[in-house]
């Protein structure tokens, strides 16, 4: 995630490493693996204060329970959405969303696939390892904000013409991530291509003509066809 | 206008046109949850019709960028999981965490107390009988909420004995699975008295036990259903599976309501390959929720639970003694073979498997355990065959100095495909200039070049079970539908070709209408049969509605009615003394206010059945590390008259691929101490990911000239793991029999570690 110098909560900070600088701080690390059934009993059992606004995020350390109402960009719009503080961008995204975005797939929801893959500020991110609430202020793209059936980018035009989908459920992760590869550079090799795209999981093996389809784009991105 | 001359209008005569038709017996293909079956059938002895020739066509056998693909690659496409319905609630799954267990503590008042639950349902509140056996569901009104609801039942199992390994389920005394013990009966065939002679006067022979791992599918779309049923008389299920008629009758059987009433909703569906035909447990699960709230209840599995209780491809041990003659043919075949299918028989396809021996005697049982039955996984039995066999074939070769690709065709029919598609693959893998070919490399330096080859057969014919409609509207729009579903193998995209071709018209100018039980009936979608069901019944429904229209014209225009030809510039007509053209549209906008329908079934003519495919692998090992890197593969493979060229390649590289996890990273772990998989996640079940994926070749297999359409989905998914061990061996002599074939198995083979 793109922390900025007041997203460290590592180093010697840890040892006092409270729940509300654990949201704030390390969101990826604790919805993938860390967040435990303490917090979530804490939030999801107990009783709740009615539903409330929370701000952009702070500088500072800030405490989050309950069910709260957060404003997120996604796809270059805000969006207001209420979620918990263990909501993950993922299913903020699928489930909190009105109307939901359901083209950000949840598969393994442990960051094993990359089916979540969306942009935060540009870059590739696992939405399940992303605490919505830590995202305020981010901009945030998803496979929707790239393109639309009768409107294709250039990558998703490519992956129809090789046909890099099959079942296609693995396919938005991989769109999402090749674009934010061929952003950096037109012109990346097929080495650099699956580099991007190893934390992403295709079933059907799709995988050869993703490449293909990466690099036929990259080269039309490159000559600005 | 100028015109072409006119040829000679095909012959479309129709099953009604017929008079009283003769009836003839023709062999098909019979799907019993996913396992190819070959029945007799009855059918009318009448002229049919036909596909054109292939140098004729313009869109089929071609590349056909998939009509769902704009939806599927931003997102737009529809799962089952994405369905968002107003008052639905989330409903998770509890499964049982030990084989068998005695369920102790189940606080359902605390889980009914947790904020946004809304419903608890004990599924099995006295004792377990599997690892994964579902024991109770929450429903909430966020997913959050529905995993609160789990935790709070602080369920506390009590360990009944199990049986979840070979060595305990075989054990006498063991903890039983079936009143009859854990040990199936032997199926036999041969003649064992024969085969041990004939092993016996071989120069040459080997022995060896080969072992293959439980793989999943781990289709990405965990199986699950929204079941839209808010009281009343009518519901919808919106199903991830591969037979969505089948699927709304059973919902329809759950909620109470006849089948009539209950729609099955599929239109995209993130991966079946074999796991999803019925609705499970946790369908029934879903259904009796939404009976009781009257309300919406989306329940997907989590992926845990997917790994425990959706099936599997049925592991085993398989013990051979082969030999033969000094020219490579085989003498002799002795198989001993345990299935590890679970609950389940398990599936192993006949040995030998595609070559014959003189005299063969196998023994196959099943052992049972306490683990979650195995399902039909694409080509159902048959990698589990390949794997033995391809090895066995090699040690032999080995054993008796034979070149690998020449004791190949030495054993396998001389007329078959497999002869040419050998030389095909051999040329494309670089056989020729290939060091070792009677003998593996030396395990030394650092990366060690080594090929192997394997065979494989499919049936993939088709049956007479799809009703498919074409529908052309007066202003010119065009319909094909038909309630089969896309596991995205491209059925969509051929329903719309197929009608397109028939027209003269673009792809993108026919709608295809599936996944969706209103529709006409379909085949369920496993065994390869789907293709060779539903496109015969489709090129039918088109042909008839071509003649319908063709009809229609001649009586509008005064024309003689077989003259008419549709291509891409519009609908021609020599005439009867000047020729006319006519656009599509404006020859539509002649059509009634009701449009024009016809109705398709399937053709026996139109369908071929028996597809041959050759794989060769090239692979790099490091003897020192054990690591085995796949560089290239190869697949040739026969498939009937191609539709879509494109999706057909994507389907081989795809079966290769799954082949290739098959080869060297996948398989269930299972902790017979402790009872539970250690690998049921995408960290620990390793599928190929984009860094291992080696060079692909493709090649459909074009000296198959049958002008008949046959499923193509299973064979590139056998012969990949057999090719793939045998390189790792020629490349370094590193025997490896038991799959996965990890870097320890390879340091193993080659004596480097005990």
């Amino acid at each position: 995630m793109a922390d900025g110098p007041d997203r460290n909560p590592g180093g010697e900070e840890a040892a006092d490493l409270s729940r509300r600088r654990f949201l704030r701080g390390a969101g990826g690390v604790a919805a993938g693996g860390v967040i435990g059934p303490a917090l979530i009993g804490a939030s999801g059992c107990a009783a709740q204060p009615a539903t409330q606004p929370a701000p952009a995020v702070p500088k500072g350390p800030e405490e989050l329970a309950g069910e709260i109402e957060i404003e997120l960009a996604i796809n270059g719009r805000p969006s207001k959405l209420t979620v918990e503080p263990r909501t993950t961008l993922l299913d903020a995204l699928r489930t909190r969303l009105e109307p939901a975005l359901t083209g950000t797939k949840s598969v393994c929801d442990r960051g094993n696939c990359g089916a979540c893959t969306v942009l935060v500020d540009g870059e590739p991110r696992y939405s399940c390892l992303q605490l919505a609430s830590d995202l305020r202020g981010s901009a945030i793209t998803t496979i929707e904000g790239l393109g639309t059936p009768a409107q294709l980018s250039v990558l998703q035009q490519e992956f129809v013409a090789h046909d890099g989908s099959m079942c296609g459920f693995c396919t938005p992760g991989f769109v999402v991530a090749i674009t934010a590869c061929l952003k950096r550079d037109p012109k990346a090799s097929e080495a650099d291509i699956r580099g991007a795209c190893a934390g992403n999981l295709c079933r059907c093996g799709t995988q050869p003509q993703i490449f293909e389809a990466a690099l036929a784009a990259g080269r039309r991105i490159a000559e600005g066809k | 206008m100028a015109l072409e001359p006119i040829p000679s209008a095909p012959i479309l005569s129709t099953r009604e046109d017929a008079q009283a038709p003769k009836k003839k017996k023709i062999k098909t293909t019979k799907v019993v949850n996913g396992v190819d079956t070959e029945v007799e059938i009855e059918v009318d002895d009448v002229p049919t019709v036909a596909w054109p020739e292939r140098s004729k066509l313009r869109v089929l056998n071609h590349d056909i960028p998939r009509v769902d693909g704009p939806d599927k690659v931003s997102g737009a496409a529809r799962y089952t999981h994405d369905v968002r319905l107003p008052g639905m609630v989330y409903a998770q799954i509890l499964v049982s965490p030990l084989p068998r267990a005695k369920v102790v503590k189940l606080d359902v008042e605390a889980a009914r107390k947790v904020k946004g639950v809304v419903h608890v349902l004990v599924i099995q509140g006295e004792s377990t009988g599997w690892l994964g056996d579902p024991v109770a569901a929450v429903a909430a009104e966020t997913l959050e909420a529905a995993q609160d609801g789990l935790r709070a039942l602080a369920p506390k199992f009590e360990a009944l004995p199990w049986s979840v390994d070979h060595e305990t389920a075989t054990k006498s005394g063991a903890p039983a699975v079936t009143k009859n013990g854990n040990l199936g009966k032997p199926e036999t065939d041969g003649d064992e008295t024969k085969a041990r002679a004939a092993l016996q006067a071989s120069p040459t022979r080997v022995k060896a036990t080969y072992q293959v791992p439980i793989q999943h599918h781990a289709c990405l779309e965990t199986h699950g259903v929204v079941v839209d049923y808010r009281g009343g008389t009518e519901a919808t299920v919106y199903c991830s599976t591969q037979y969505t008629h089948g699927f709304a009758a059973e919902a329809a059987e759950v909620l109470g309501l006849p089948a009539s009433s209950v729609t099955g909703i599929n239109e995209h569906m993130g991966g079946g390959f074999g796991s999803k035909f019925g609705m499970d447990k946790q369908g029934q699960v879903a259904c009796q929720i939404a009976k009781e709230l009257k309300r919406p209840v989306h329940l997907m599995l989590g992926r845990r639970e997917e790994f425990l209780m959706s099936g599997n491809r049925s592991g085993g041990i398989q013990t051979i003694e082969a030999g033969c003659e000094a020219d490579g043919k085989f003498t002799g075949f002795l198989v001993q073979a345990f299935k590890h299918g679970g609950l389940g028989r398990g599936s192993l396809a006949a040995l030998p498997y595609c070559y014959s021996a003189a005299e063969h005697y196998r023994s196959v049982q099943s052992v049972r355990m306490h683990l979650d039955a195995n399902r039909a996984m694409r080509a159902p039995g048959s990698p589990q065959a390949s794997f033995p066999m391809e090895s066995i074939v090699d040690e032999l070769a080995y054993a008796a100095g034979i070149d690998l690709v020449a004791i190949r065709k030495r054993n396998l029919p001389r007329d078959a495909s497999w002869q040419r598609q050998l030389d095909r693959a051999a040329r494309e893998i670089g056989w020729a200039d290939h060091p070792h070919k009677t003998k593996p490399g030396p395990a030394l330096g650092t990366e060690c070049i080594g090929i192997g080859f394997g065979v494989s057969a499919w049936g993939g014919g088709g049956a007479d079970e799809c009703e498919v409609e074409v529908r052309i509207e007066r202003d010119g729009s065009v319909v094909t539908a038909c309630g089969s579903q896309d596991l995205g193998t491209g059925t969509r995209t051929y329903m719309a070709a197929i009608t397109a071709e028939e027209f003269g018209l673009p792809v993108a100018a026919v709608a295809a209408r599936l996944g969706n039980s209103r529709l006409g009936n379909s085949v369920a979608s496993g065994g390869s049969v789907t293709t060779a069901s539903l496109a015969p019944a489709v090129k039918d429904a088109a042909a008839k509605a071509r003649v319908a229209f063709a009809t229609h014209l001649a009586a509008v225009l005064g024309l003689p009615g077989d003259g008419f030809r549709f291509e891409p510039e519009g609908i021609l007509h020599d005439g009867a003394k000047a020729p006319t053209a006519m656009s599509w549209k404006k020859a539509c906008g002649t059509l009634p206010a009701e449009g024009l329908r016809a109705n398709g079934r399937w053709v026996e003519s139109l369908a071929s059945r028996g597809v041959n495919c050759t794989q060769a692998a090239r692979v790099a090992v490091d003897p020192g590390t054990g690591r085995v890197l796949v560089l290239h593969m190869v697949c040739v493979q026969e498939v009937g008259l191609p539709l879509n060229r494109l999706a057909l390649r994507s389907q081989i590289q795809g079966g290769m691929i799954q082949a290739l996890g098959y080869a060297i990273s996948e398989g269930r772990v299972i902790d017979p101490v402790l009872g539970i998989q250690l690998n049921p996640n995408f960290e620990d079940y390793k599928v190929p990911h984009a860094l291992e994926i080696p060079r692909m070749t493709a090649i459909i297999d074009d000296e198959d000239t049958r002008q008949g359409v046959i499923g193509v989905g299973e064979p590139p998914v056998i012969p990949g793991a057999g090719a793939i061990a045998n390189a790792v061996h020629n490349a370094c002599g590193a025997r490896v029999r038991e799959l996965p074939i990890t870097p320890d198995k390879v340091l193993q083979a080659l004596g480097k570690v005990v």
